[in-house]
């Protein structure tokens, strides 16, 4: 099979030929029918995010069941799924805690670049190698525990489908485990793949008002069609005077950062009420460090804290948000912008990074 | 678009304000600071600082731009456009150090002294704008 694998840090995306195993006991075979090119996959290419190398990448997929372990009975071939980067264990401390989205076997997994049960399935010249964070969906197949996988409606497009593999889950999810009450105002830092579904998730909670800040028209534009009701280019104006003019020098009630630079999460704290949430959704390199005013903490009362995966629970949370796609609440094609083949991954990249906006999706 | 779109823009519109203030009534309370008042601007990029003159001097200070060359008690730094603002008399200075439009280093209680007076300060500056002909800038966009 075809996969877009990073064999170094800092080397090009390359598409090479690789040998799949058959799914284990727990795992399933999932034929690729889409795949969304996230920002953390570059991370990954350029060494940001630290994960073993080599590695298929790709973790927002969608696809067709052709394969199932001997002790699945759940998914049959045949299934559509959409794959799920964190397959919670449901018995570790994290998960029994009530936060599968920091299970503790998957994390494992994903450091450790294995499938949840620490096998590899994926194989180069006879090497077992990794794939990102339990999934590697940038591939004509994956092989994934059957905790990865939750099915959807049979007509359902898989490029929509694939978007609820992360970005949709990671930036509808923080909204709705935000503070966020219907009437406030919400403030959005970067609103790309996640940052707009975000602005959705603020909306369908029922924020009143919606600032997005981003350096791309594109995605001002996306943002303002999806519910924002103020965008700010920080090229042209300064991000936090322009929100303290909207808010009346008050600041918003929940700020979310989905960029991973620590002076935006600053902005976003700093762009915080009294009593206000900043959320920080972005992931930086694991050894930034973050400059605030700690004064703010007790004198104003403000919170700062932060999301992974949105809080989601895959199981849980892809049926209700195919529910809120079918309902129209939330809209998965605008999003959108680009597709492309799989042998065409690495231009996806270079347009990723260079800024041009909307998210781009791989397509069989 | 930045109030100020070089140092000397902003030379010209603070640092003649802060030579005016010399001359006011409020312009003895630079001594209760006690040391030399440093303002760090980014965006633009440049420094003015209030330099406390000896108490029989015409004067009470007196103003220097660029790199101090003499030990400096207490810095405020921020972008021009705030500071622009604070002296409008539109930033809560307590809400600007904890949201870092104000980054202060030193003996802040120092400077608290003149937070009593500044409401009598900002007019000044809004007469200030008006007498060198910049009455464009009284208002900051809502
Ligand atoms: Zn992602
Ligand atoms: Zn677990």
């Amino acid at each position: 099979m075809r996969a877009a694998v990073v064999s170094d840090y800092g080397e090009p995306v390359r598409i090479v030929s690789l040998e799949i195993d058959d799914p284990g006991p727990n795992e399933v075979l999932v034929e690729m029918r889409a795949s969304g090119v996230c920002h953390s996959d570059w991370h990954a290419v350029s060494g940001r995010l630290p994960l073993p190398v080599p590695m298929v990448l790709g973790h927002e997929g969608a696809g067709v069941v052709r394969k199932v372990g001997s002790r699945v009975r759940q998914i049959q071939p045949g299934d559509c799924v959409v794959l799920s980067w964190i397959p919670s264990c449901g018995s570790c401390w994290w998960c029994t805690d009530g936060h599968p989205e920091l299970c503790e076997r998957a994390n494992d997994a994903a450091v450790n670049g294995t499938l949840a049960s620490g096998d590899k399935r994926v194989r180069w010249d006879g090497t077992p190698i990794s794939v990102f964070s339990a999934t590697g969906t940038l591939a004509d197949f994956a092989v994934v525990s059957e905790r990865s996988v939750v099915t959807i409606p049979s007509d359902m497009p898989f490029e929509e489908a694939s978007l609820l593999g992360c970005a949709v889950q990671t930036g509808v999810g923080a909204a709705l485990r935000s503070p966020i009450r219907p009437g406030d105002t919400i403030l959005v830092v970067g609103a790309g793949g996640v940052g707009l579904n975000i602005v959705q998730g603020a909306r369908i909670r029922g924020a009143a008002k919606i600032i997005a800040v981003d350096l791309s028209a594109t995605n001002r534009e996306l943002a303002l069609s999806l519910g924002a009701t103020l965008t700010i280019n920080p090229a042209k104006d300064d991000p936090l005077l322009a929100i303290l003019d909207y808010t009346h020098d008050r600041g918003v009630d929940v700020a979310f950062e989905a960029v991973g630079q620590v002076e935006l999460v600053a902005l976003a704290f700093n762009a915080a009420r009294r009593g206000g949430t900043a959320v920080a959704i972005g992931v930086p390199a694991p050894n930034e460090n973050l400059s605030i005013n700690a004064f703010a903490f007790p004198s104003q009362e403000k919170t700062l804290t932060g999301s992974w995966y949105g809080g989601s629970f895959a199981p849980r949370d892809i049926p209700r948000l195919v529910e809120l796609w079918k309902s129209g609440h939330l809209r998965l094609a605008p999003l959108i912008k680009r597709r492309y083949r799989l042998d065409d991954t690495p231009k996806a990249f270079e347009d990723l990074i260079s800024g041009r906006g909307g998210r781009s999706v791989i397509a069989w | 678009m930045a109030i100020f779109e070089s140092p000397e823009s902003l030379h010209a519109v603070l640092g003649t304000f802060f030579e005016r203030l010399r001359q006011v009534d409020q312009a003895y309370l630079v001594y209760q600071i006690g040391g030399t008042l440093e303002f760090i601007f980014n965006k633009p990029s440049t420094r003015i600082r209030w330099i406390p003159q000896p108490p029989d001097s015409a004067l009470p200070f007196r103003i220097a731009y660029g790199e101090p060359t003499e030990p400096v008690l207490l810095t405020f730094e921020q972008d021009g456009d705030t500071a622009h603002r604070f002296w409008l008399g539109r930033v809560n200075l307590q809400q600007a150090l904890a949201r870092q439009q104000v980054i202060a280093r030193g003996p802040l209680s120092r400077a608290m002294k003149l937070i009593p007076h500044l409401d009598t300060i900002y007019p000044l500056y809004q007469e200030h704008l008006v007498a060198i002909g910049r009455s464009d800038l009284l208002e900051v966009r809502r």
